[in-house]
């Protein structure tokens, strides 16, 4: 059967009636379609996540067996200072990068959707920031840009602003360089965002244009809504992934996120906590309130898109 | 239509960029006056161009700098090699106990592993989740999505004790085996999102013609999701490629070290490094990334408006 | 609803466990800490091992370090096998960061190598938590050949638990090129003070018109113990830390000081490579004339800086009121008490420390040998660079005194501390009393957490 016939069929069916609900639930077909992941979270998840769960009310040094320690790695998250430190560390983070990062990467996959010439060059060219990923490569050149000698003050100079200012070494202007290393990595979301883009049926174009539609207009009506799921896939992700910003602090920081903790993010404490001092009861500790927070977020960001995001289902 | 061509052509530095199907599907622009039309492209491909220099200015450099002596490495931020030498080359290959093609092929095979899994098993669950009504849906959703919230760096442990148990420590399992267990719960909530995105009248029409789950799925779904699955693809390859901390910990064995291990394993922070065989490598091993990707791309955007669905 | 139930109890079981298999990958040692002795003994399934029995045997050496490294060590793993056709040795490397992540996995898996390199910030840390071998117990392993005090910095709590590989010992790097070029040249710096050491560090900077800054700070747990002790207190005693605030605070002060003259770059100019790689240091890159370091890295500073350089002691106050100095242990060798095979990994260990074909082989890339013998067998093939560390080694004599208290158990994080309350200082969002102060709380917990 053709999907050609196959979108008649399904005219024809909207045109017979309102849609027919199956009383049955697809309990058999789910679990074989999900027997793989099942079988992930039952044998490599599960046991992992309830592990780390006990050893939060632990002492558990990695070498030693777990001594049981009741909450008192959470009395201490009340008191660590460089732990309020880091989340203040990662929200900046959260509420500038994503934001940021996500605007850009829609606006330049928007401009590439539209067709235009050497649009495959441009698109190959803004992924190749994201490959490089977490190259010690980029930890050295960050330095060379953004350092007091480097380019970007050289930039600067030219025009006009002449400083000799260091913004990866200043513990005020640190963490503004990882955001733009965040921001400059914005080829992922740009990529799932062009995906998103061509799914949305031409003939919607070609009727609003009929129509007479304009530009705008149809940007509005129809590639803004279809295009919510996947905003708000990568809103969704950008949160949960900002929130465990690991790799970039690390590598510029050389682990120490540095300088006098100006770029301690969330995570990095915790392995700071888990594999530099071997307190790994406590970053289990702090992994959960970790997974609390980005929790709550999530949960937030799920209910507030039942207003604005639109699925054709 | 000259200027433009002029200009993607200056920015881009290649003619090739030319994608026929891609000008056929826009939709179709009003009719403006000409000399709006020129300024607006214009004004794009400057930004387009702007944007490519600050993207590519970093790729430049470490390839410059794969040519350079280490010690003019760190002192230059100029994407101009001074010098073509390509003694970092040969000595970066053969500078580990293996040489470098050792861990390309590693990482090939994971990443390879890691692809298959990753497409199969997490646009099934994909599909699962967006499509069928099953118990406990809301809760299995939501302990995918946990997953993703707990840092690796505490539940790497216990994990490492399950696979040391089984004796698969070392070998490619630990690193392969996860991708076809559906544990990329990123990539599930990417296919759920792209699923929901579809007509359901689609699937509901080919259910009462008779089509029983299997057939929806790989007949009508999957090939609807190309963009999705390239996503996911491209993305698996990049991700698995980089990753360092999963594949450090399984493998050991200098035989089985994976690129991103061998590239850490040049640099000692309290000795004198070979940074130049570091870059040299470095570049090499992006390489495959570049392939992968020039490649793939054009599956990203070959989407429900591409199969000629009316 | 049964099968939720059933579910949900399995999951309990999976999770309860891993939980024991935590305990039981440690238990092995865990019965045994505290109490040296017991420590040593093999887990019960180890079989007694005469030395290089005749069946085949597989042992794993594991160090960190770079690619030269990699390569040397493969190499002497290769002489190893000629010459115990019966011991397979599998390397496993990596870098500094990812080594302590995987050992520390491994370690707690159960699944440790056998032969360990180790560092002075993690021995306590492994040893004081059963995870290693007592080295006095394993026939193979001849201890003798190195100085009993640099041997004595390998032992916690009685037991012997780690062989220094090399030595090294606190100096001022300075790189004459640079001075020469400026038209400077060094006072006397045997006798020199820390007033005479700034006012000549800010003689470069002026001299150089700023592009040049005449030294960096000393930043790290060896430095301060070298202070502290020669302003007669001592970083750790009795297993804790109990430095006085206003020692640490003096260390500060002395870098605070520096900074605010111009003998060392500002604090933005500190901090944009205090965490660079020694290649991509300010001294590599000729923008600091000289730098604190362990003597036994001044030859990859001076082939990274491609300059002429020379070995200088530390200022002191009073010359000669104090035997502050120690050599420290550059790097060890420890063995896993998880090991099957200690009597093998003791031969290995044995081979890398005292058979002149592998000293041959490694030179100084571990830093100076521990072993004297090895160091004379070596002579031949030093460089200058090379010759000048074993050199100014010996003309510290004088100011050689007893060994002190390793890093204790839980402190291991030392260093990157220290670095992190030297930089509130420099950047004065602290005081330096207030910094010292927190600094030591904050290590002092870290001790109290790990008992």
């Amino acid at each position: 059967m053709s999907l050609m016939e196959l979108q008649a069929l399904a005219r024809d069916r909207k045109k017979a009636g309102p849609r027919a609900k199956e009383a049955t639930p697809d309990n058999k077909a789910a679990l074989v379609f999900l027997a793989p992941w099942l079988i992930g979270v039952a044998v490599l998840t599960v046991g992992p996540l309830a592990a780390s769960l006990v050893l939060a009310f632990t002492n558990y040094n990695l070498l030693q067996p777990p001594k049981f320690t009741g909450l008192a790695n959470f009395a201490r998250l009340l008191s660590d200072t460089r732990l309020h430190h880091s989340l203040e560390v990662t929200f900046t983070y959260v509420v500038i990068g994503v934001p940021s990062a996500l605007a850009v990467a829609l606006l330049l996959a928007l401009l590439l959707d539209k067709g235009m010439r050497g649009l495959a060059i441009y698109r190959s060219i803004f992924y190749l920031p994201s490959l490089l990923g977490s190259s010690v490569a980029i930890a050295v050149l960050w330095r060379l840009v953004f350092g007091g000698q480097g380019l970007f003050n050289s930039f600067l100079g030219l025009i006009g602003i002449d400083t000799q200012k260091s913004w990866i070494a200043n513990p005020s202007t640190a963490l503004g360089t990882i955001i733009l290393l965040h921001v400059w990595t914005f080829g992922s979301s740009m990529v799932i965002f062009l995906a998103g883009l061509r799914q949305i049926p031409r003939e919607f174009y070609e009727a609003a244009a009929t129509d007479g539609a304009t530009t705008w207009r149809q940007f509005r009506s129809i590639t803004l809504p279809l295009l919510t799921p996947i905003i708000f896939f990568n809103l969704v992700l950008g949160i949960i992934n900002a929130f465990s910003a690991f790799t970039q602090a690390f590598v510029v920081s050389n682990g120490t996120g540095g300088p006098s903790d100006s770029t301690l993010f969330y995570t990095l404490y915790l392995y700071q906590e888990g594999f530099g001092s071997y307190r790994m009861g406590y970053a289990s500790a702090l992994a959960w309130l970790l997974v609390v927070i980005i929790g709550a977020f999530t949960a937030i960001n799920f209910w507030a898109s039942r207003f604005w995001v639109h699925y054709e289902d | 239509m000259k200027t433009e061509t002029i200009i993607a052509e200056a920015g881009a530095g290649v003619t090739s960029g030319v994608t026929p199907t891609w000008t056929d599907l826009d939709p179709p622009p009003r009719r403006r006056p000409a000399w709006t039309r020129w300024a607006a492209a214009l004004a794009k491909h400057l930004l387009m161009i702007a944007v490519s220099v600050v993207a590519l200015y970093p790729v430049l450099w470490m390839v410059a700098s794969s040519f350079r002596p280490d010690s003019e490495i760190f002192g230059t931020a100029s994407i101009f090699p001074d010098s073509f030498n390509l003694d970092n080359y040969t000595a970066g290959w053969n500078a580990l106990t293996k040489p470098f093609s050792t861990y390309l092929i590693n990482s090939a095979i994971v990443v390879g592993g890691a692809i298959i899994g990753n497409l199969l098993t997490c646009s099934m669950a994909a599909y699962a989740f967006a499509r069928l009504r099953f118990r406990l849906r809301g809760p299995a959703f939501a302990l995918m999505l946990l997953t993703l919230m707990i840092p690796i760096h505490v539940v790497i442990v216990p994990q490492y004790i399950i696979w040391a148990k089984l004796g698969l420590v070392n070998t490619f399992v630990p690193v392969i085996a996860p991708k076809f267990l559906a544990s990329d719960a990123f990539f599930i909530f990417l296919m759920v999102q792209f699923i929901r995105g579809l007509p359901r009248d689609l699937d509901e029409a080919a259910r009462i013609d008779g089509a029983g789950h299997g057939t929806i799925f790989f007949r009508i779904l999957l090939p609807l999701m190309t963009p999705a699955l390239a996503t996911t693809a491209i993305f698996t390859f990049i991700w698995t490629w980089n990753d360092f901390f999963s594949q450090l910990i399984y493998l050991t064995k200098p035989d089985l070290y994976t690129v991103p291990v061998a590239l850490r394993s040049f640099i000692d922070a309290t000795s004198k490094s070979s940074y130049g065989g570091m870059f040299a490598m470095s570049v090499v091993s992006v390489l495959p990334l570049v392939l992968a990707f020039a490649v793939g791309q054009k599956y990203l955007v070959r989407g429900i408006a591409t199969t000629g669905l009316k | 609803m049964k099968s939720a139930l059933t579910r949900r109890w399995a999951a309990l079981g999976v999770a309860a466990g891993l939980a024991l298999s935590l305990a039981a990958c440690s238990s092995a040692d865990s019965g045994s800490t505290g109490s040296s002795s017991a420590a040593a003994a093999p887990s019960s399934a180890a079989a007694p091992v005469t030395s290089s029995a005749a069946e085949p045997v597989t042992i794993t050496l594991t160090w960190w370090g770079g690619d030269a490294r990699h390569e040397r060590t493969q190499q002497v793993i290769d002489a190893f096998e000629a010459k115990y056709p019966n011991i397979t040795v599998e390397p496993e490397y990596t870098d500094w960061n990812g080594y302590w992540d995987r050992l520390a996995t491994e370690t707690a898996g159960g699944n440790s190598p056998d032969v360990i390199q180790m560092d002075m910030m993690y021995l306590a840390s492994y040893a004081g938590r059963g995870a290693l071998y007592d080295l006095s117990s394993v026939s193979s392993l001849d201890l003798t050949t190195l100085d009993s005090t640099l041997l004595g910095m390998g032992t916690y709590d009685g037991g012997q638990y780690a062989i220094p590989m090399s030595a090294t010992s606190w100096a001022i790097l300075v790189n004459t090129d640079l001075l020469g070029q400026l038209g400077l040249s060094l006072p006397d710096t045997e006798t020199w003070t820390w007033d005479e050491f700034e006012d000549f560090a800010l003689s470069i900077t002026t001299a150089s018109g700023g592009t040049v800054h005449g030294t960096g700070p000393q930043i790290n747990a060896y430095s301060l113990d070298l202070w502290a002790r020669a302003h007669g207190d001592a970083t750790f005693s009795g297993g804790d830390i109990t430095i006085k605030p206003e020692t640490v605070a003096s260390y500060f002060q002395l870098a605070l000081d520096w900074s605010k003259s111009g003998a060392m770059p500002t604090a933005e100019q500190y901090a944009e490579t205090a965490t660079a790689a020694l290649d991509q240091s300010d001294f590599a890159l000729g923008k600091l004339a000289m730098i604190f370091t362990q003597s036994t890295q001044g030859a990859a500073y001076a082939q990274a800086a491609n300059a002429n350089v020379q070995l200088v002691k530390i200022p002191t106050d009073d010359a000669n009121s104090t035997k502050y100095a120690y050599l420290k242990p550059g790097m060890y060798w420890s063995i896993s008490s998880q090991t099957k095979h200690p009597e093998e990994a003791g031969l290995l260990i044995n081979f890398i420390e005292n058979d002149p074909a592998a000293a041959a082989i490694l030179g100084t890339e571990r830093g100076i040998p521990a072993n004297p013998a090895m160091v004379d067998a070596i002579q031949g093939s030093l460089t200058d660079a090379e010759k000048q560390a074993v050199a100014y080694a010996e003309s510290l004599a004088s100011v050689i005194g007893p060994a002190p208290e390793i890093t204790p158990n839980g402190a291991s994080a030392i260093d990157t501390a220290l670095t992190r309350y030297l930089q509130d200082v420099l950047f004065e969002t602290s005081t330096p009393l207030v910094a010292a102060q927190a600094f030591i709380d904050e290590i002092h917990q870290g001790i109290e957490a790990a008992q």
